[in-house]
């Protein structure tokens, strides 16, 4: 009895084991990394849509006898230290986060797309010009090209966009110009050119679809870093002005609170952190 | 037929082609001169590096960069080529002059259908409509004699033979009629039997539509079996020019000597 007891048990760790080696197997494999980031990913953007239009409570809304109210069934995680719902703020949070990520990949992106299409397709003085001025913004920090920005423009979540999205520009450009410069000598861009095509029907016809590969992961990734900046700028109280909700201003607030109301802290950084994994996974996939 | 004046399509006077891109200037192509008659196959041959391809590319308007000097005259039916403006040129490139390449693996764009990439040309010289320019198409694939024109039509690049891709380009390239289709190494690629057709196809469009045809080859076979003249370059330079069977049979020059030697292998079989 004891020994097939034994046996089972045995067995069981076996079955533990295999089980385990395959879940560490998933997370080689990019493929499934990629569904995995994706699912995260439309999880949040889905609570995102949702929370667009309805939240728990009023995420502005104050609550003064729930003041510091740890995690429970009412408030799901807590309440900060003017009585607000910490889960409604989160996933308001959530939706500027997204948003402040999504304009300024599109701005950068947009921008960096045309600026390195033209240095890396016509090379010479061009490429010359332009790749210099593109390294003189390289050459601040990000963060501080946008600290410059939103001190000339003010804060606010439209200054921030287009603060980092000017701050973003140089990455994009580089990237889409060294494919610029891998493809514009190959056979089919010739061909192009021979059947009589003007360079901007080269550029954004011929080229721009041979590089979107390239594009989308990058884009995934300045996403991720937009995320990481804007939450940055917030902490620094210069990003989304209270009482709006992102997740970099909830953690800039609850530094105060770090001992005594720790979920405050802690549920927007975890979800960020969730978040910038799920974005990170995809695009390890799509890479 | 190519001695009348009037008939003359291409005329290459004192092409010279420098390069600066190294410390020494060097020279790819140096004092070329040929004409080529209306529905002529005109064959270059040569080593590689010759300057053969740099000639043809000259012609195509494809030498646009920098580090390049070119003086000499290319007149296509009278028009300078060589110093005219881009937008000038353009109005030529695909519409009258037409360009196969060496290499069908890399000449059509990996993420496009081939429907679409033989009729660039078309939108962009013509103000066609899109059935009519997909009628086009589809015609022009079934005269390259590509099986099922419309399957074609809808397949991606690496969904093809390497023959069917140069088939593919040379419909591209002649989808807009061109008088002049230059050829640069076009059978180099591929294998014998498909070279074989391929030249057939050549000689068929030549005939059929009257496309001057510029054949570039390293091949002296396939350019004996095609061209009516042949020019033999070596190192920038013109060797020898003249009628293909003359040139074959009795070399005046050393080097041309020299590379009719090297055919004998396939008299050989021949013979046996």
């Amino acid at each position: 009895m004891a020994n097939t007891n034994m046996g089972k048990t045995i067995t069981a760790k076996a079955q533990n084991k295999k089980a385990f080696g395959l879940k560490l197997k998933i997370f080689k494999d990019k493929k499934t990394n990629f569904y995995v980031g994706l699912g995260i990913t439309a999880f949040f953007l889905l609570i995102t849509i949702v929370g667009y239009f309805w939240t728990p409570y009023n995420p502005n809304a104050m609550d003064v006898d729930a003041k510091y109210s740890a995690m429970s069934f009412t408030h799901l995680f807590g309440c900060d230290n003017f009585g607000r719902d910490i889960f409604s703020r989160v996933v308001s949070g959530l939706g500027t986060t997204f948003f402040v990520g999504l304009g300024t990949v599109l701005i950068g992106g947009l921008v960096g797309i045309i600026i390195g299409a033209i240095c890396g397709y016509f090379g010479g003085l061009v490429d010359e010009i332009g790749m210099r001025i593109m390294d003189a913004l390289y050459a601040f920090p990000s963060l501080l090209l946008a600290l410059v920005f939103v001190s000339l423009l003010g804060s606010g979540k439209y200054q921030v966009i287009i603060a980092l999205g000017i701050a973003f520009i140089p990455s994009f450009s580089r990237i889409v110009r060294a494919e610029y410069m891998r493809c514009r000598d190959l056979d089919y861009v010739k061909s192009a050119r021979l059947f009589g095509a003007s360079h901007f029907r080269v550029i954004f016809v011929h080229i721009l679809p041979n590089i979107t590969p390239v594009l989308v992961s990058s884009a995934i990734i300045g996403f991720n870093n937009a995320v990481l900046a804007e939450a940055g700028l917030s902490f620094l109280g210069i990003g989304v002005q209270p009482p709006d909700a992102s997740l970099g201003e909830m953690l800039s607030s609850a530094q105060s609170f770090l001992f005594s109301t720790p979920w405050y802290a802690l549920c927007p950084g975890i979800v960020m952190i969730i978040m910038i994994l799920g974005v990170s996974l995809m695009a390890e996939g799509v890479e | 037929m190519g001695d009348n004046e009037t008939n003359i399509l291409l005329k290459v006077e004192d092409l010279n082609i420098v390069f600066h891109d190294h410390k020494r200037p060097e020279t790819a192509v140096e004092d070329v001169d040929f004409e080529l008659a209306q529905g002529e196959i005109l064959g270059i041959v040569g080593e590689s590096g010759s300057g053969k391809s740099m000639t043809a590319h000259a012609i195509a308007g494809l030498l646009h960069r920098s580090e390049i000097t070119k003086s000499g005259k290319i007149l296509f039916e009278g028009r300078e080529l060589l110093g005219c403006k881009r937008s000038e040129l353009r109005t030529l490139q695909g519409n009258d002059i037409g360009v196969v390449f060496q290499e069908p693996m890399t000449a059509l764009n990996p993420v496009k259908k081939i429907g679409w990439q033989v009729g660039e040309a078309l939108r962009i010289h013509t103000k066609m409509s899109q059935d009519e320019i997909r009628a086009k198409v589809l015609e022009m694939l079934a005269s390259v004699e590509l099986d099922n024109p419309e399957e074609v039509y809808e397949k991606y690049p690496h969904e093809l033979s390497g023959g069917q891709r140069q088939r593919v380009c040379i419909a591209a390239a002649m989808i807009c009629s061109p008088k002049l289709l230059i050829a640069d190494e076009p059978t180099t690629a591929l294998d014998v039997t498909i070279q074989a057709q391929i030249i057939e196809l050549l000689r068929h469009i030549n005939r059929t539509a009257g496309t001057s045809i510029l054949f570039i080859s390293h091949d002296l076979s396939l350019v004996r079996q095609l061209c009516e003249r042949v020019i033999v370059m070596r190192k920038g330079l013109v060797v020898e020019e003249g009628v293909c069977e003359a040139v074959f049979d009795n070399p005046k020059e050393e080097y041309t000597k020299q590379l009719v030697a090297a055919i004998p292998k396939v008299d050989f079989i021949n013979k046996k």
